[in-house]
């Protein structure tokens, strides 16, 4: 499989009135194109702003983060969509005004066409007949279905998922899990999901990295082969408990390190 | 062919239950609507009555058929017109500039934080200012009249408004922002697509808000200097001891606060629609 996203060494520093806090040290991992990777670490590690870095919504102190054949920077909005803790579907717009908002923002050449591709996304999604309701009379898991088809309909190369099954209650979540992976895969999408859910991560991922507390490191990378269609079959693996175990014991050294 | 979607007729059949349920809802209905005729028809009747009978002087407390009698006499004479005109003039105009102006200050103060910073500590205090007591100082200004009572209303509404604009525009989670530029938004897109609509709620309460403040801003103008207006009668039936006068003004100006504000809550029902 080739590369999509190469991150190699990176830093990161912020500043605060008290001293200048380092986030990330010596970050390295690299995600292949199709592959769906989860980023697990203690909270508070930086998971999010490791997120931020590859959308390029801010600069790394060094090192590089290389997307495509391109190192990312501030014009590489297109390339990515980002999905976040909560859905933020705007009230005030219908369901179809609220997956067309990129286009709206963009106004990219071939509007025609991506509007199109957004109906059928509504379409193959069961949301069509949806598209002139406004997000409060949807459930919460339409509700995330609608965000992640916001992001699909600019067809970006990379989708971030920042803890978005964070808000939904358990049930709702792990039915809103198999959604967004048969999504993601039937899209043919390569995403990268932040969670602090170890049997999401697990169920969701091929590739699981481990992140160290702060400053965040890359502790360890898993690459899973648990066998089953959807996360929940996956979830049925025999493996699965031993993995769980495997990295739980991982993040727990990692907490009582702090 | 397209086929309709066929609507179902309001008495569709409801079960015992929902029928009591029903029932019961219109019946709580009718009856706080009945208790509120109630008290303002006991209250206009026990006024009367009493100022009738001579219990109290109707010279001092007035008495709703004085008080119609008053009304009716300028409404024949058409002079009620010209004062209710400008009362609702000043107060539409003070209104309107407060509310725009206030909110188009409080998009700037938004767009920058610099701006927002170094002006902070004067808007609070400005906040707090008792505006009348700049009252002289406008009337010194801006001459007596209706330009003076404007200027007075617009101050007491404007900085409300800018402070709980700019509150609403602050409140704006910080999460979708960063949506909106993960798509390329730039601040301007940022801002009418998502800022403002975000605080029409706000927007709204600050309308209602205002539609109060703004009566008392021109009342109060009319009250400093003015030569015309309900604000005026007041002031003037006061002053020769028509108190028939003070409170058929007083009336007058009851109904309109009470038809600019069933305004804005029709505005707010279309708007939650």
């Amino acid at each position: 499989m080739k590369k999509l996203l190469d991150i190699n060494k990176v830093n990161f520093f912020y500043q605060t009135k008290k001293e200048e806090i380092c986030a990330l040290r010596d970050l390295t991992f690299s995600v292949d194109e199709l592959e769906f990777a989860s980023i697990v670490g203690p909270s508070g590690c930086g998971k999010t702003t490791i997120l931020s870095l590859i959308a390029g919504l801010l600069p790394a102190s060094s090192g590089s983060i290389i997307l495509g054949d391109e190192k990312v920077g501030k014009n590489n909005h297109e390339k990515i969509g980002y999905m976040f803790q909560r859905d933020h579907l705007f009230e005030w717009r219908t369901i179809w005004k609220n997956i067309t908002l990129g286009i709206e923002l963009q106004k990219p050449a071939d509007k025609d066409e991506k509007l199109e591709f957004a109906k059928q996304l509504l379409k193959k999604y069961d949301l069509y007949e949806f598209q002139n309701r406004k997000p409060r009379e949807l459930s919460g898991g339409m509700r995330q279905r609608v965000a992640l088809i916001r992001t699909l309909v600019l067809q970006p190369m990379l989708l971030l998922l920042d803890e978005p099954f964070s808000a939904l209650d358990f049930q709702t979540r792990v039915g809103v899990c198999d959604d967004v992976h048969h999504i993601i895969k039937s899209e043919k999408k390569t995403a990268i999901l932040v969670t602090h859910d170890i049997s999401e991560a697990l169920s969701m991922s091929d590739k699981l990295v481990i992140l160290s507390s702060r400053p965040a490191t890359v502790k360890h990378i898993e690459i899973l082969k648990l066998n089953g269609e959807t996360p929940l079959l996956r979830r049925e693996d025999p493996r699965f408990g031993a993995l769980f175990d495997f990295v739980w014991k991982k993040l727990t050294n990692e907490n009582e390190k702090n | 062919m397209k086929t309709k979607k066929i609507k179902l007729p309001k008495c569709a059949p409801y079960s015992k239950a929902h029928e009591r349920y029903l029932r019961k809802n219109r019946n709580d209905k009718i009856i706080v609507l009945s208790f509120q005729i109630l008290i303002l028809v006991a209250f206009i009747g026990l006024w009367e009555l009493l100022a009738q009978t001579g219990v109290i002087d109707p010279f001092f407390v007035s008495s709703p058929s004085r008080i119609f009698n008053m009304l009716s006499s300028m409404i024949s004479d058409g002079s009620i017109w010209r004062h209710i005109g400008i009362t609702l003039l000043e107060t539409i105009l003070g209104f309107g500039i407060a509310t725009l102006g206030g909110t188009l200050l409080a998009i700037i103060l938004w767009w920058s934080e610099k701006l927002r910073r170094v002006l902070e500590p004067y808007i609070v205090v400005l906040n707090s200012l008792p505006k009348i007591a700049l009252g002289p100082i406008i009337i010194l200004w801006v001459g007596s009249g209706m330009s003076a009572i404007i200027i007075m209303c617009v101050l007491i509404c404007i900085v409300m408004t800018t402070i709980s604009m700019l509150n609403a525009f602050m409140s704006c989670d910080n999460d979708k922002i960063l949506l909106m530029k993960s798509m390329k938004a730039n601040k301007l897109q940022i801002f009418w697509k998502l800022v403002l609509p975000n605080a029409m709620n706000d927007f709204i309460s600050v309308l209602k808000i205002n539609v109060g403040l703004a009566w008392v801003g021109t009342v109060m103008g009319e009250y400093i200097s003015s030569s015309a207006g309900l604000g005026y009668l007041i002031v003037y039936g006061s002053q020769i001891f028509r108190i028939d006068l003070v409170m058929m003004s007083t009336v007058v100006l009851c109904l309109l606060a009470a038809i600019m504000y069933l305004m804005v809550s029709w505005l707010e029902k279309w708007h939650n629609r």
